[in-house]
Protein backbone atom coordinates (compact mmCIF):
# COMPACT_ATOMS: atom_id res chain seq x y z
CA UNK A 1 0.00 0.00 0.00
CA UNK A 2 1.10 3.48 -0.77
CA UNK A 3 2.58 5.00 2.40
CA UNK A 4 0.65 8.22 1.96
CA UNK A 5 -2.59 6.29 1.74
CA UNK A 6 -1.57 4.30 4.79
CA UNK A 7 -0.96 7.48 6.79
CA UNK A 8 -4.35 8.82 5.77
CA UNK A 9 -6.06 5.63 6.86
CA UNK A 10 -4.37 5.87 10.26
CA UNK A 11 -5.72 9.35 10.80
CA UNK A 12 -9.18 8.57 9.51
CA UNK A 13 -12.08 7.56 11.72
CA UNK A 14 -12.24 3.78 11.77
CA UNK A 15 -15.90 3.89 10.91
CA UNK A 16 -17.85 6.74 9.40
CA UNK A 17 -21.63 6.77 9.37
CA UNK A 18 -23.04 5.42 6.17
CA UNK A 19 -24.90 8.14 4.38
CA UNK A 20 -25.25 9.16 0.78
CA UNK A 21 -26.38 11.87 -1.55
CA UNK A 22 -30.02 12.86 -1.16
CA UNK A 23 -30.27 11.55 2.38
CA UNK A 24 -31.90 13.65 5.04
CA UNK A 25 -29.40 13.67 7.86
CA UNK A 26 -28.81 15.08 11.32
CA UNK A 27 -25.18 16.09 11.69
CA UNK A 28 -24.14 16.12 15.32
CA UNK A 29 -21.18 18.42 15.67
CA UNK A 30 -19.33 19.78 18.67
CA UNK A 31 -19.30 23.48 19.29
CA UNK A 32 -17.44 25.36 21.95
CA UNK A 33 -19.38 27.59 24.30
CA UNK A 34 -16.98 29.27 26.66
CA UNK A 35 -15.15 26.38 28.26
CA UNK A 36 -17.86 23.85 27.64
CA UNK A 37 -18.47 21.81 24.58
CA UNK A 38 -21.86 20.74 23.48
CA UNK A 39 -23.37 19.02 20.54
CA UNK A 40 -25.38 20.95 18.02
CA UNK A 41 -27.46 19.33 15.37
CA UNK A 42 -27.65 20.50 11.80
CA UNK A 43 -30.34 18.69 9.91
CA UNK A 44 -30.62 18.94 6.17
CA UNK A 45 -30.15 17.19 2.88
CA UNK A 46 -26.80 15.91 1.64
CA UNK A 47 -26.41 17.56 -1.74
CA UNK A 48 -22.80 16.66 -2.51
CA UNK A 49 -19.95 14.49 -1.29
CA UNK A 50 -16.50 15.48 -2.41
CA UNK A 51 -12.98 14.26 -1.85
CA UNK A 52 -11.47 10.90 -1.05
CA UNK A 53 -10.05 9.43 2.10
CA UNK A 54 -9.47 11.84 4.93
CA UNK A 55 -10.32 14.79 2.70
CA UNK A 56 -13.92 13.63 2.25
CA UNK A 57 -16.44 16.40 2.86
CA UNK A 58 -20.24 16.44 2.72
CA UNK A 59 -22.32 19.45 1.75
CA UNK A 60 -25.54 19.62 3.71
CA UNK A 61 -28.34 22.03 2.80
CA UNK A 62 -31.32 23.08 4.81
CA UNK A 63 -33.83 25.89 4.79
CA UNK A 64 -33.75 28.32 7.69
CA UNK A 65 -36.71 30.70 7.71
CA UNK A 66 -36.97 30.79 3.96
CA UNK A 67 -33.25 31.13 3.39
CA UNK A 68 -31.10 28.27 2.11
CA UNK A 69 -28.15 27.41 4.33
CA UNK A 70 -25.38 25.09 3.25
CA UNK A 71 -22.64 23.78 5.48
CA UNK A 72 -19.64 21.74 4.51
CA UNK A 73 -18.66 19.06 7.00
CA UNK A 74 -15.35 17.21 6.86
CA UNK A 75 -16.52 13.68 7.48
CA UNK A 76 -13.38 12.65 9.37
CA UNK A 77 -13.17 15.69 11.58
CA UNK A 78 -13.16 14.85 15.29
CA UNK A 79 -15.72 17.61 15.75
CA UNK A 80 -18.31 15.64 13.83
CA UNK A 81 -19.70 13.44 16.56
CA UNK A 82 -22.26 11.58 14.54
CA UNK A 83 -24.33 11.64 11.39
CA UNK A 84 -27.79 10.14 11.75
CA UNK A 85 -29.71 9.30 8.62
CA UNK A 86 -33.34 10.31 8.97
CA UNK A 87 -34.41 9.17 5.56
CA UNK A 88 -32.58 7.80 2.59
CA UNK A 89 -33.14 9.65 -0.62
CA UNK A 90 -33.64 8.32 -4.10
CA UNK A 91 -31.66 10.47 -6.46
CA UNK A 92 -30.34 10.11 -9.97
CA UNK A 93 -27.29 12.32 -9.83
CA UNK A 94 -24.23 12.79 -7.65
CA UNK A 95 -24.55 16.52 -7.07
CA UNK A 96 -27.96 17.95 -6.20
CA UNK A 97 -27.13 21.57 -6.90
CA UNK A 98 -30.34 21.92 -8.88
CA UNK A 99 -32.35 22.08 -5.67
CA UNK A 100 -30.83 25.47 -4.96
CA UNK A 101 -33.06 26.88 -7.67
CA UNK A 102 -36.18 25.17 -6.37
CA UNK A 103 -38.51 26.17 -3.61
CA UNK A 104 -41.02 24.54 -1.31
CA UNK A 105 -42.46 21.23 -2.32
CA UNK A 106 -40.25 20.96 -5.37
CA UNK A 107 -37.17 20.48 -3.21
CA UNK A 108 -38.48 17.24 -1.78
CA UNK A 109 -36.50 14.15 -2.60
CA UNK A 110 -38.19 10.82 -3.02
CA UNK A 111 -37.36 8.42 -0.24
CA UNK A 112 -35.35 5.40 -1.16
CA UNK A 113 -37.19 2.22 -0.28
CA UNK A 114 -34.55 -0.36 0.19
CA UNK A 115 -32.98 -0.46 -3.25
CA UNK A 116 -29.25 0.18 -3.35
CA UNK A 117 -28.65 3.84 -3.90
CA UNK A 118 -26.17 3.53 -6.70
CA UNK A 119 -26.21 0.12 -8.31
CA UNK A 120 -22.66 -1.08 -8.57
CA UNK A 121 -21.30 -1.52 -12.05
CA UNK A 122 -22.08 -4.79 -13.74
CA UNK A 123 -18.46 -5.82 -13.55
CA UNK A 124 -18.32 -5.78 -9.77
CA UNK A 125 -21.62 -7.63 -9.65
CA UNK A 126 -20.14 -10.48 -11.60
CA UNK A 127 -17.09 -10.44 -9.37
CA UNK A 128 -19.19 -10.98 -6.28
CA UNK A 129 -22.08 -13.29 -7.15
CA UNK A 130 -22.42 -14.37 -3.53
CA UNK A 131 -24.06 -11.07 -2.68
CA UNK A 132 -27.13 -11.69 -4.83
CA UNK B 1 25.32 25.55 12.02
CA UNK B 2 23.98 22.26 13.19
CA UNK B 3 23.44 18.87 11.75
CA UNK B 4 20.29 18.45 9.72
CA UNK B 5 18.94 15.47 7.90
CA UNK B 6 18.22 14.43 4.33
CA UNK B 7 14.77 13.44 3.25
CA UNK B 8 12.32 12.74 0.52
CA UNK B 9 8.98 14.40 -0.10
CA UNK B 10 6.30 11.73 -0.09
CA UNK B 11 3.32 13.98 -0.72
CA UNK B 12 0.69 16.14 0.87
CA UNK B 13 -2.47 15.35 2.75
CA UNK B 14 -4.36 16.74 5.70
CA UNK B 15 -4.73 15.65 9.28
CA UNK B 16 -7.01 16.78 12.07
CA UNK B 17 -5.72 17.95 15.41
CA UNK B 18 -7.55 16.90 18.54
CA UNK B 19 -9.38 20.21 18.70
CA UNK B 20 -10.69 19.64 15.20
CA UNK B 21 -8.50 22.06 13.28
CA UNK B 22 -7.50 20.71 9.93
CA UNK B 23 -3.79 20.96 9.18
CA UNK B 24 -2.38 20.71 5.66
CA UNK B 25 0.72 18.56 5.95
CA UNK B 26 3.56 17.45 3.76
CA UNK B 27 4.85 14.04 4.69
CA UNK B 28 8.61 13.77 4.43
CA UNK B 29 10.63 10.64 4.85
CA UNK B 30 13.66 11.90 6.77
CA UNK B 31 16.46 9.40 6.97
CA UNK B 32 17.72 6.97 7.98
CA UNK B 33 20.93 8.55 6.75
CA UNK B 34 24.47 7.19 6.98
CA UNK B 35 27.42 9.37 7.84
CA UNK B 36 29.74 8.83 4.89
CA UNK B 37 32.54 11.17 5.83
CA UNK B 38 33.59 13.62 8.49
CA UNK B 39 35.50 16.73 7.53
CA UNK B 40 37.82 18.36 10.02
CA UNK B 41 39.46 21.75 9.99
CA UNK B 42 42.85 20.33 10.97
CA UNK B 43 44.32 16.99 9.97
CA UNK B 44 45.20 16.18 13.58
CA UNK B 45 41.57 16.13 14.55
CA UNK B 46 40.81 13.21 12.30
CA UNK B 47 40.46 9.94 14.13
CA UNK B 48 43.18 7.33 13.72
CA UNK B 49 43.16 5.62 10.38
CA UNK B 50 42.01 8.66 8.53
CA UNK B 51 45.31 10.41 8.74
CA UNK B 52 46.73 9.06 5.54
CA UNK B 53 45.42 9.20 2.06
CA UNK B 54 46.76 7.06 -0.73
CA UNK B 55 47.37 8.41 -4.16
CA UNK B 56 47.82 6.44 -7.33
CA UNK B 57 50.24 8.19 -9.68
CA UNK B 58 49.93 5.67 -12.46
CA UNK B 59 52.38 3.06 -13.68
CA UNK B 60 55.59 5.03 -13.22
CA UNK B 61 54.68 7.07 -10.20
CA UNK B 62 53.41 4.16 -8.22
CA UNK B 63 51.24 4.37 -5.16
CA UNK B 64 52.14 6.90 -2.55
CA UNK B 65 50.84 7.33 0.92
CA UNK B 66 51.03 10.73 2.43
CA UNK B 67 49.62 12.49 5.43
CA UNK B 68 46.07 13.50 4.91
CA UNK B 69 45.65 17.18 4.43
CA UNK B 70 43.15 19.11 6.46
CA UNK B 71 39.71 19.69 5.02
CA UNK B 72 39.79 23.24 6.31
CA UNK B 73 36.29 23.17 7.73
CA UNK B 74 34.03 21.02 9.86
CA UNK B 75 31.29 19.10 8.14
CA UNK B 76 29.33 15.90 8.19
CA UNK B 77 28.59 14.20 4.91
CA UNK B 78 25.33 12.29 4.90
CA UNK B 79 24.05 9.75 2.40
CA UNK B 80 20.38 8.94 1.98
CA UNK B 81 18.42 6.38 -0.01
CA UNK B 82 20.23 3.22 -1.05
CA UNK B 83 21.40 2.72 -4.58
CA UNK B 84 22.49 -0.68 -5.86
CA UNK B 85 26.20 -1.13 -6.51
CA UNK B 86 25.65 -1.91 -10.20
CA UNK B 87 24.54 1.66 -10.89
CA UNK B 88 27.13 3.26 -8.62
CA UNK B 89 30.52 4.26 -9.95
CA UNK B 90 33.64 2.80 -8.41
CA UNK B 91 34.81 6.03 -6.87
CA UNK B 92 31.62 6.29 -4.89
CA UNK B 93 31.63 2.62 -3.94
CA UNK B 94 35.16 3.06 -2.58
CA UNK B 95 34.18 6.21 -0.73
CA UNK B 96 31.13 4.58 0.83
CA UNK B 97 33.06 1.47 1.79
CA UNK B 98 35.02 3.53 4.31
CA UNK B 99 31.74 4.14 6.08
CA UNK B 100 30.81 0.49 5.86
CA UNK B 101 28.16 1.03 3.21
CA UNK B 102 27.76 -1.45 0.41
CA UNK B 103 26.71 0.15 -2.83
CA UNK B 104 25.79 3.77 -3.19
CA UNK B 105 23.53 6.45 -1.88
CA UNK B 106 21.25 8.41 -4.15
CA UNK B 107 21.42 11.67 -2.25
CA UNK B 108 24.66 12.81 -0.64
CA UNK B 109 25.03 16.19 0.99
CA UNK B 110 27.26 17.89 3.52
CA UNK B 111 26.24 19.80 6.60
CA UNK B 112 28.72 22.45 7.75
CA UNK B 113 29.39 22.47 11.47
CA UNK B 114 30.72 25.10 13.85
CA UNK B 115 32.90 22.70 15.82
CA UNK B 116 34.36 19.25 15.43
CA UNK B 117 31.45 16.82 14.97
CA UNK B 118 31.14 13.98 17.45
CA UNK B 119 29.89 11.56 14.81
CA UNK B 120 32.09 9.23 12.84
CA UNK B 121 31.76 7.67 9.44
CA UNK B 122 29.30 4.80 9.46
CA UNK B 123 27.03 6.29 12.11
CA UNK B 124 23.31 6.44 11.50
CA UNK B 125 21.37 9.68 11.58
CA UNK B 126 17.67 9.16 12.07
CA UNK B 127 14.70 11.44 12.38
CA UNK B 128 15.29 11.36 16.14
CA UNK B 129 17.62 14.35 15.78
CA UNK B 130 14.54 16.47 15.11
CA UNK B 131 13.06 15.52 18.47
CA UNK B 132 12.32 18.65 20.43
CA UNK B 133 12.66 20.81 17.33
CA UNK B 134 9.57 22.81 16.51
CA UNK B 135 10.49 24.38 13.21
CA UNK B 136 12.69 23.41 10.30
CA UNK B 137 14.00 25.01 7.14
CA UNK B 138 13.53 22.81 4.12
CA UNK B 139 15.56 23.12 0.95
CA UNK B 140 14.68 21.37 -2.27
CA UNK B 141 14.62 21.70 -6.03
CA UNK B 142 11.44 23.30 -7.33
CA UNK B 143 9.31 21.85 -10.07
CA UNK B 144 10.40 22.87 -13.55
CA UNK B 145 8.08 25.25 -15.38
CA UNK B 146 10.06 25.49 -18.58
CA UNK B 147 10.10 28.82 -20.37
CA UNK B 148 7.69 30.97 -18.38
CA UNK B 149 6.35 34.46 -18.91
CA UNK B 150 6.72 37.36 -16.52
CA UNK B 151 3.35 36.79 -14.87
CA UNK B 152 4.18 33.30 -13.71
CA UNK B 153 7.88 33.91 -13.18
CA UNK B 154 7.98 37.33 -11.51
CA UNK B 155 4.42 37.81 -10.31
CA UNK B 156 3.75 40.60 -12.79
CA UNK B 157 0.17 41.74 -13.18
CA UNK B 158 -1.93 41.02 -16.20
CA UNK B 159 -2.86 43.84 -18.50
CA UNK B 160 -6.55 44.65 -18.92
CA UNK B 161 -8.63 42.10 -20.75
CA UNK B 162 -10.63 44.79 -22.50
CA UNK B 163 -10.77 48.62 -22.68
CA UNK B 164 -9.16 48.58 -26.07
CA UNK B 165 -6.28 46.28 -25.17
CA UNK B 166 -5.09 44.52 -28.25
CA UNK B 167 -3.04 41.35 -28.00
CA UNK B 168 -1.13 42.60 -24.95
CA UNK B 169 -2.72 40.74 -22.08
CA UNK B 170 0.20 38.82 -20.66
CA UNK B 171 3.14 40.68 -22.12
CA UNK B 172 5.79 42.15 -19.88
CA UNK B 173 5.27 45.78 -20.90
CA UNK B 174 7.93 48.44 -21.01
CA UNK B 175 11.49 47.57 -20.00
CA UNK B 176 12.96 51.02 -19.44
CA UNK B 177 13.98 54.24 -21.12
CA UNK B 178 15.84 54.53 -24.39
CA UNK B 179 18.78 56.26 -26.00
CA UNK B 180 20.84 58.76 -24.04
CA UNK B 181 19.46 58.10 -20.57
CA UNK B 182 19.86 54.37 -20.52
CA UNK B 183 22.50 52.05 -21.74
CA UNK B 184 20.21 49.41 -23.09
CA UNK B 185 18.12 47.12 -20.91
CA UNK B 186 18.67 47.70 -17.20
CA UNK B 187 20.70 44.98 -15.52
CA UNK B 188 18.60 42.45 -13.65
CA UNK B 189 15.41 43.45 -15.44
CA UNK B 190 12.89 40.69 -14.85
CA UNK B 191 11.74 39.15 -18.05
CA UNK B 192 10.42 35.88 -19.37
CA UNK B 193 12.79 32.94 -19.24
CA UNK B 194 13.43 29.58 -17.73
CA UNK B 195 11.66 29.12 -14.42
CA UNK B 196 11.84 26.36 -11.86
CA UNK B 197 14.43 23.66 -11.12
CA UNK B 198 16.01 26.07 -8.64
CA UNK B 199 17.15 25.32 -5.15
CA UNK B 200 14.67 26.98 -2.85
CA UNK B 201 14.60 27.03 0.94
CA UNK B 202 11.32 27.36 2.80
CA UNK B 203 11.97 28.72 6.25
CA UNK B 204 10.30 27.90 9.51
CA UNK B 205 7.97 25.07 8.69
CA UNK B 206 6.23 23.75 11.75
CA UNK B 207 6.76 20.11 12.67
CA UNK B 208 3.29 18.79 13.32
CA UNK B 209 4.25 15.23 14.12
CA UNK B 210 7.27 12.95 14.19
CA UNK B 211 7.11 9.26 13.43
CA UNK B 212 10.36 7.78 14.66
CA UNK B 213 9.37 4.24 13.74
CA UNK B 214 8.98 4.93 10.04
CA UNK B 215 11.26 7.98 9.97
CA UNK B 216 8.53 10.35 8.91
CA UNK B 217 8.12 14.06 9.56
CA UNK B 218 4.80 15.81 9.16
CA UNK B 219 5.41 19.42 8.17
CA UNK B 220 2.76 22.08 8.09
CA UNK B 221 2.53 23.53 4.62
CA UNK B 222 4.25 22.86 1.33
CA UNK B 223 7.86 22.11 0.48
CA UNK B 224 9.63 22.69 -2.84
CA UNK B 225 9.66 20.12 -5.57
CA UNK B 226 7.69 17.16 -6.80
CA UNK B 227 6.78 14.07 -4.84
CA UNK B 228 9.76 11.76 -4.27
CA UNK B 229 12.05 14.78 -4.64
CA UNK B 230 14.98 15.04 -2.26
CA UNK B 231 15.10 17.60 0.52
CA UNK B 232 17.47 18.99 3.11
CA UNK B 233 15.99 19.56 6.54
CA UNK B 234 17.71 21.92 8.94
CA UNK B 235 16.74 23.27 12.27
CA UNK B 236 15.17 26.63 11.58
CA UNK B 237 17.50 29.60 11.74
CA UNK B 238 14.65 31.99 12.43
CA UNK B 239 13.70 30.55 15.80
CA UNK B 240 14.99 32.54 18.74
CA UNK B 241 17.23 30.48 20.96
Amino acid sequence: MNILHQIEVEHMKPKVPDFGIGDRVDVHYLIKEGDKERIQIFSGTVIAIQGRGIRRVAKVRRMVSGEGVERIFPVHSPRIADVKVREKGKVRRAKLYYIRDLEGKATRIKPNMGKPRFPRSTRSKKAAPAAT
Amino acid sequence: MTLGILGKKLGMTQIFKDDGTCVPVTIVQAGPCKVLQIKMAAAVEHPEGHRTSSMNRGKKGGKATRPRSADGYYAVQLGFDDKPARVTNKAQIGHNKKAGVDGGKRFVREFRMDSAPQLKAGDDVTVGILEGVNHVDVAGITKGRGWAGTIKRHNFSCQPASHGNSLNHRTGGGIGRTNSISKGVPKGKSMAGHYGVDRVTVQKLEIVKLDTVRNLVYLRGAVPGHNNGYLLLNKSTKVKR
